[in-house]
């Protein structure tokens, strides 16, 4: 099949079997060098990307649920805005993934601190996942230590203790709040 | 590197009657709801297996939730987020406390209902959940010769003894899940161990009761083992039904003892750190109902 799609801002077209992973896709068609899963849907949380600017696992997405959505890497996220603020919490805190995980935990982190502010930075509405994405909600919710370490255990790579991670995500919520309310 | 494979054909039906015909024409054609199983199944891509593909994220029909006075339908292709998301006020407890037990939302936006339950060979907690709250799957069976039957089927009544899902002779569908609102007031959902990272060791139980000031009616259990155990036991809910609170330690003792036996008997592979997993959730069960009751 013929996919159409946005991939960290090129638009490309891609002759790729319907049936095949958006993780395969990225590595082998792209040559997308962020991504090292190699658990084949089993949660390793290594291959999280953003698909429409909801959170997802490449490996469990088929190339037929992509047409006409925009993909973003972390290669492409790492440029962007809301990155800086997760980065800027790393520093603060001297403390950050290995570079094994790094990637998919910013991604990680990013999707909570999107469900916690409601700030869902809009693509093209699509199919599922896009389908299955779920209402977000407008008002900022309450952070919730519980719901974070559950999120957070979505990546297996034990190169930080949970503590460490919710400092962070406290910190980069911070930062992104503030950021919302200048720009409002 | 996958130059010689041939690309599935993506069928994407928009009604129930056009999944039909796409049935009729191809019989072999693998449905295909949130995708989660089927793509960590080893060996998923490449493979030369099913070249027709019927995806139902476009079946309309598969994704309301209805709520009348007497139960709730969900739709086959409502995912977990959405369930979460829509049920706080509408569904039991033992459901949502199974639902937010997979994995980080992440996940749950690609887990649908219907794909969880047609899962052949694993049961996970939704299933759990669904088969002690009694509820009713919509199955439609599609003949080779065009014919479609519809039954509406109880969850626990799905899968053999081992979990694994029972073979309807056609293509079978599930459209939609009822759950009745008449409850019990006591439910409890217990997970040890991640059953998809950790299949060997992980034990999920859900129980539900009827409790009154003084005894537990309507009592309903399910313990299951990915892949190994699926297990209702009439005897155990005999026992439990009708029984006086508070549950006297020699009582939970003797209960718990023909649960081992019973588990024992039934599953020679289960393995002892499952078994005793199981055990002590239905305790622990079994004790808090006698500190609710303690403490009224």
């Amino acid at each position: 099949m013929t996919l159409d799609c946005t991939i960290d801002g090129k638009g490309l077209s891609l002759s790729v079997n319907s049936n095949k992973p958006l993780l395969l896709i990225l590595t082998d068609d792209v040559g997308n060098k962020s991504l090292n899963s190699n658990c084949q849907g089993h949660n390793c949380g290594n291959c999280i990307v953003l698909v429409n600017n909801v959170a997802v696992l490449s490996c469990l997405v088929p190339a037929f649920r992509l047409k006409d959505t925009n993909i973003q890497t972390f290669e492409g996220f790492a440029k962007t805005r809301q990155c800086r603020d997760i980065e800027r919490a790393y520093q603060t805190l001297g403390n950050m993934p290995c570079p094994n995980c790094y990637a998919s935990k910013t991604l990680i982190i990013e999707s909570i601190l999107q469900n916690l502010t409601g700030d869902h930075h809009e693509g093209k509405q699509v199919t599922m996942p896009l389908r299955a994405r779920t209402r977000i909600p407008n008002s900022t919710q309450e952070f919730d230590e519980k719901n974070v370490i559950k999120e957070l255990s979505l990546n297996t790579c034990q190169c930080m203790d949970t503590s460490e991670m919710l400092q962070i995500v406290e910190l980069a919520l911070t930062y992104r709040r503030r950021k919302n309310v200048r720009r409002s | 590197m996958y130059e010689d494979l041939r690309s599935a054909t993506v069928h994407a039906p928009s009604t129930i009657t056009e999944y039909a015909s796409i049935v009729s024409r191809f019989p072999d054609a693998q449905n295909w709801a949130g995708g989660t199983y089927l793509m960590s199944r080893p060996g998923f891509y490449p493979n030369e297996g099913s070249l027709d593909i019927i995806d139902l994220s476009g079946i309309s029909e598969l994704q309301k939730i209805t709520r009348t006075d007497r139960f709730v339908e969900i739709g086959a292709m409502v995912n977990a987020a959405q369930m979460l998301d829509a049920g706080r006020l509408i569904l039991p407890a033992v459901l949502l406390d199974a639902l937010k037990s997979i994995g980080s939302s992440i996940v749950r936006r690609q887990v649908t209902i219907g794909g969880s339950l047609c899962i052949p060979d694993v049961r996970l907690s939704l299933s759990t959940a669904l088969s002690v709250l009694d509820s009713l799957a919509e199955v439609k069976v599609y003949q080779k010769d065009g014919k479609c039957t519809t039954r509406w089927i109880p969850v626990y009544r799905l899968y053999d003894k081992e979990g694994k899902l029972l073979n309807f002779e056609g293509k079978m569908l599930i459209t939609r899940i009822r759950i009745g609102l008449e409850y019990g007031n006591f439910q409890r959902f217990m997970q040890a161990s991640d059953p998809v990272r950790n299949m060997e060791e992980a034990v999920i139980l859900a129980f539900q009761a009827d409790r009154t000031p003084n005894a537990l009616g309507k009592v309903r259990l399910c313990i299951t083992c990915p892949h190994k155990v699926f297990f209702i036991s009439k005897e155990i809910i005999s026992q439990l039904s009708g029984i006086t609170l508070p549950i006297v330690p020699k009582m939970v003792r003797y209960i718990t003892s023909n649960l081992r036996s019973e588990l024992k008997k039934s599953y020679t592979n289960i393995s002892d750190l499952q078994l005793e997993r199981a055990l002590r959730m239905f305790e622990s069960i079994l004790h808090e109902l006698d500190t609710i009751y303690l403490q009224s």
